[in-house]
Parts: structure tokens; C-alpha cells; sequence
């Protein structure tokens, strides 16, 4: 009998993970869904759909699948690529970053040389960082911001490239089609039942679920959360976080280093933390300044900010003033004493934070300008 | 329903019901008992945020707000922003079933999407005439923030 859904990926397979966001868009509802059809339909290809994965607490059903899975995994979310790499991370289902080419057109650098220089740069802090010291399975995960297109078939084809990459393209698994369904014949449509006896089933036993013909889906319904996720390729350890958050989020592990202990004691919407670090490796996936995000420093928003005319007041702070009024806010809120502002705060380091402000607003991309257009029309200006 | 007044939104003709006050940040506030306030967005914010996808709150029952402290966020199809709370007071309910199903914000407005109840004093609250003449201000900031932000995006393309 085929029982059991659980994963078991080979290497010669890829995984296409469509984490569902929260936003009740019926255009990004849609774009998942073409996506996960379209992904099923691709040689060696498998597909879940998960819950927004953010939101997944430790004794989740579909994080259990994906800890089972050792193949590479294209990871498609509403969340900037980096946050949802390092979230997965943290769900304990790791990785190399994958090279992706289907990036997010707000985020990509005009400027070729820039993008060069960057890459080329050394990273004096390469020894320090944890992701080097505490290093990832070799499979790769190629993290996809599903901002970057609203067109399936620029995802068909970052797939295939994928696939190739992977050397897993030769089509072993056909489209589907009722003869292959109805007569199994190929070993790769076996991976799902994970003892290789599909042979000797009854043919009325197998969906098209278990042969990985149609995504596979977790009936899950996680609550919110909030709390930081660490880039422990940036990360190196410094335990400037752990100093600064007065609510004990942070902790060690056995080998001494840093991680999200108690992430449910984090303040809902308090990104202070991540202002403090000095290598920009805490980030709040959820936050609604970019740079918090994950996203690269100096990315735009993608839509008007309504913040100032539904009363944000007007500030001009620092990061290190910033986190420490988050924090003292969050104090207040929690029926603690606020405290004063150095503690915790190392100035000097926390100085050169600079980039990470609520001033990262301009956007520019052709899709925010064309909204923004839109609005304007419709306001009738 | 009771009287209401209307504010020309460009073509767009936006009502608001006397039968309750408003925040200078675009919420309306029924009284519910004595320094009791429940809160919603009004039409005038609705109208700017259009098709509201999500929201969230950051902020928990039983605790307590200083004005203007951001209390959540809110994404629509066009727009997004911070929730900042309208006066300063005690949080005494939160409408969790918004979570679920925003859209009953540009349902029913003034109604069944509210979005939170509040305990404080009502010094910062207007009167339906007075948030009206607020309202003639606060439209050529809200012009000229959203052309503002349309035209930063222009030179940055260029």
C-alpha cells in the first residue's frame, strides 16, 4: 500500500516548494496555483504547496516533510529571496544558495560594474562568518522572490535552466498523460511511495498526488508570527543581538553560537534588533521597510507608502535612536521600565548602520510605476 | 442610515455618517460607553487604499498606545502602510476576524470592518464638520504625496 506522502528526494529530482503568502490577493492566489500546475508538468519535478512558511512552528507537519527531503529545491514565497533561504535555514531544511536568475526587477542593479565589484569584493570577515564555520549540506536551494514576475512561463523557464543545472533535465518523467498514469512503467514516478514496489499495486491505489503528477499539498493552518531570522552567512557571531534584545529571543548553542531561542518571546512588529547589528544579518521577513526585509540596501518599495497621511509621525532618526525607542516602546507595552539608551548598544559599530533606515522608500520599478499611474488616474488628479 | 456628509475625492464622492466622530489620520470613532471608542477606517482612507488584501496587528489586547504609536500594518492593491493609533489610550478589542478576511473593510466600512476598540480620552477627536474641513487640507498633502512618490519613481527611471 502506498501510505505514506512523505518525501523522499533523491538527488535526481528537484522539489519546487510554493510557499502560499498571507495576503488574500486574488492575483497572487492565482500565480501560485499556475505555478505549482506548471512545475508537476516539468521532467523530475515534484511540487508542495505549503502554508506561508514564515509562520510554521517547529512541530509542523509540512516541515517534516521538507527535513525528509536531501534533493535540491527551488523555493518560491512573497518574501524577499534571502529571508526566505534563511528562514527555511532555520526550519532546520539547508543548503547552498543556488544561483538565481529570475530576480525581483525592483531589486536588480542597473549598473553591471557595481554588481562585478561587489561580487568580486573580498570578504575580509569570510573566517568569521558562521555559515563558513558551521557549514550547509551541499544540495542546492534556489530561493525565488514570486514579486519578480506574474508571467508562469518566466518560471517554466528559470525551472528548466534550473533542472539543466542540475543535470536532472533528461525527461525520465513524462507530461502527463492517462497511459502513463495508467501504466507506470519508469522508476522515477516510484520516488514518492519510497519502497520501489509500485508494481505490485492495486491501480486504483495510486493517486496522482503519490506519483507527483499533481502538487502535493499540507492541510495546515499556522497563526502569525514575528520574530528575526539570521543570515549566518553575514552573521559572525558577535552577539551584539543578544546584548541588545532585553525580551531573551536570543540564545546559544552548544558550539557557542547565536540563534533565535525563544522566538515567540519576540515583541510583534519591534525590528529593533536588526538595527543594531553591525553586519545587517537579523532580518524581520515580514517588516515593511525593505532593507529590514531581506531585501538588498537601497531596494524600493513596490507600492505608495499611505504611512504618513494614516499618521506615521514624521522622525529623523538614527538606527541606534530608532532601536532604542522600538525597544523601549516594546518595554513600555510589555508593563517594563523603558531603559536608557545605551543599553546594550554598541554606538560605535551601530553607527555605520546608517543604510538601514525608513528612508529606503523610492521605488522604480516599471510594475510600481505603472500602479502608481494607475492610482493617479483613478484618483483623477 | 442616519445623515451624513460627503467630501468630493476628485470624481469620487466620499460619505461619512454623523453619527459618530473622527481621527485627523483618517478613522472614524462610534462612541461604545464612557471614553469607549471603536475604530475604523474612514471612507476617505478606504477610497486611497482601495482593494484591502491584509492586515495585521501588532498589538495585543490590554495594552496600552500612545497617539500615532504603529499598532500594525495594512496592504491593499495600491497602497500600503503602518495602522497608527488615533488617540492615546488602552487597547480593549482588536477585530481578528479581519486577519482572515480583510475585505470586509471595503465591505462594510463603517460597520463590521472596524479594526479596533479604544479606552482614552477624546480630546484629538473631530466632529463629522470638522474632520470635513480636515479633510479639504489633508487632500492636497494626500495629491501631493502620492504624485510625489509617481514622480520620484519617473526621475528614477530616467
Amino acid at each position: 500500500m502506498v501510505t505514506d506522502n512523505s518525501l523522499h528526494g533523491s538527488t535526481q529530482e528537484l522539489l519546487v516548494i510554493v510557499s502560499q503568502g498571507q495576503s488574500r490577493s486574488p492575483e497572487k492566489r492565482a500565480l501560485e496555483e499556475s505555478i505549482a500546475a506548471m512545475s508537476v508538468t516539468l521532467p523530475n519535478t515534484s511540487c508542495l504547496v505549503v502554508p506561508h512558511l514564515y509562520d510554521l512552528g517547529n512541530d509542523s507537519l509540512t516541515l517534516e516533510k521538507l527535513r525528509s527531503w536531501s534533493g535540491p529545491i527551488v523555493l518560491l514565497s512573497w518574501l524577499f529571496d534571502r529571508a526566505a533561504f534563511w528562514v527555511l535555514d532555520r526550519h532546520g531544511v539547508r543548503g547552498q544558495s543556488g544561483e538565481v536568475q529570475l530576480l525581483n526587477p525592483d531589486l536588480v542593479s542597473d549598473d553591471e560594474d557595481d554588481d562585478e565589484s561587489v561580487e568580486d569584493r573580498i570578504d575580509e570577515k569570510a573566517d568569521e562568518r558562521v555559515a563558513n564555520i558551521a557549514t550547509r549540506p551541499s544540495r542546492s536551494i534556489y530561493s525565488i522572490d514570486l514579486r519578480s514576475s506574474m508571467v508562469v512561463a518566466d518560471y517554466e523557464q528559470e525551472f528548466r535552466r534550473i533542472l539543466s543545472l542540475e543535470q536532472i533535465d533528461a525527461p525520465k518523467r513524462d507530461v502527463l498523460s492517462l497511459d502513463r498514469f495508467l501504466n507506470p512503467t519508469n522508476t522515477t514516478a516510484l520516488a514518492r511511495d519510497g519502497s520501489g514496489t509500485l508494481e505490485t499495486l492495486n491501480k486504483s491505489d495510486v493517486t496522482l498526488t503519490q506519483l507527483g503528477i499533481v502538487p502535493l499539498r499540507v492541510d495546515e493552518h499556522p497563526t502569525r508570527r514575528w520574530y528575526p531570522v539570521i543570515d549566518y552567512s553575514r552573521c559572525t557571531n558577535c552577539m551584539e543581538c543578544i546584548d541588545f534584545c532585553l525580551f531573551g529571543v536570543y540564545g546559544v548553542d552548544r558550539a557557542e553560537t547565536i540563534l533565535v531561542e525563544q522566538p515567540d518571546n519576540c515583541r510583534k512588529g519591534c525590528p529593533a534588533c536588526s538595527r543594531v547589528c553591525p553586519e545587517n544579518a537579523i532580518m524581520f521577513p515580514q517588516h515593511k521597510t525593505p532593507a529590514i526585509a531581506g531585501a538588498p540596501i537601497d531596494a524600493g518599495g513596490f507600492k505608495i507608502d499611505l504611512s504618513k497621511l494614516f499618521g506615521a509621525p514624521d522622525r529623523d532618526e538614527d538606527p541606534v535612536a530608532a532601536a532604542a525607542r522600538e525597544r523601549n516602546e516594546q518595554l513600555i507595552l510589555a508593563g517594563r521600565a523603558a531603559v536608557e539608551m545605551p543599553t546594550g548598544v554598541a554606538t560605535s559599530k551601530g553607527a555605520q548602520q546608517a543604510d538601514i533606515s525608513e528612508s529606503t522608500v523610492p521605488a522604480k520599478a516599471r510594475d510600481a510605476l505603472d500602479s502608481l499611474i494607475d492610482e493617479l488616474d483613478a484618483l483623477d488628479l | 442610515m442616519s445623515e451624513s456628509l460627503t467630501f468630493m475625492m476628485g470624481e469620487f464622492a466620499a460619505e461619512f455618517p454623523c453619527d459618530r466622530l473622527y481621527a485627523r489620520n483618517h478613522m472614524w470613532a462610534m462612541p461604545l460607553a464612557e471614553k469607549v471608542f471603536r475604530f475604523g477606517f474612514s471612507a476617505y482612507a478606504v477610497r486611497l487604499l482601495q482593494d484591502v488584501y491584509f492586515i495585521d496587528f501588532d498589538v495585543a489586547v490590554d495594552t496600552n498606545l500612545s497617539s500615532r504609536q504603529e499598532f500594525g500594518s495594512i496592504e491593499s492593491k495600491k497602497a500600503e502602510s503602518g495602522l497608527y493609533a488615533p488617540i492615546s489610550g488602552h487597547v480593549v478589542r482588536v477585530n481578528d476576524q479581519l486577519l482572515e478576511d480583510p475585505s470586509c473593510i471595503n465591505i462594510d466600512k463603517y460597520g463590521e470592518g472596524w479594526l479596533m476598540e479604544m479606552q482614552g480620552e477624546p480630546d484629538e477627536l473631530l466632529s463629522p464638520t470638522a474632520y470635513l474641513e480636515h479633510l479639504v487640507k489633508a487632500w492636497d498633502v494626500a495629491q501631493r504625496t502620492i504624485k510625489g512618490q509617481a514622480n520620484s519613481v519617473e526621475s528614477d527611471e530616467e
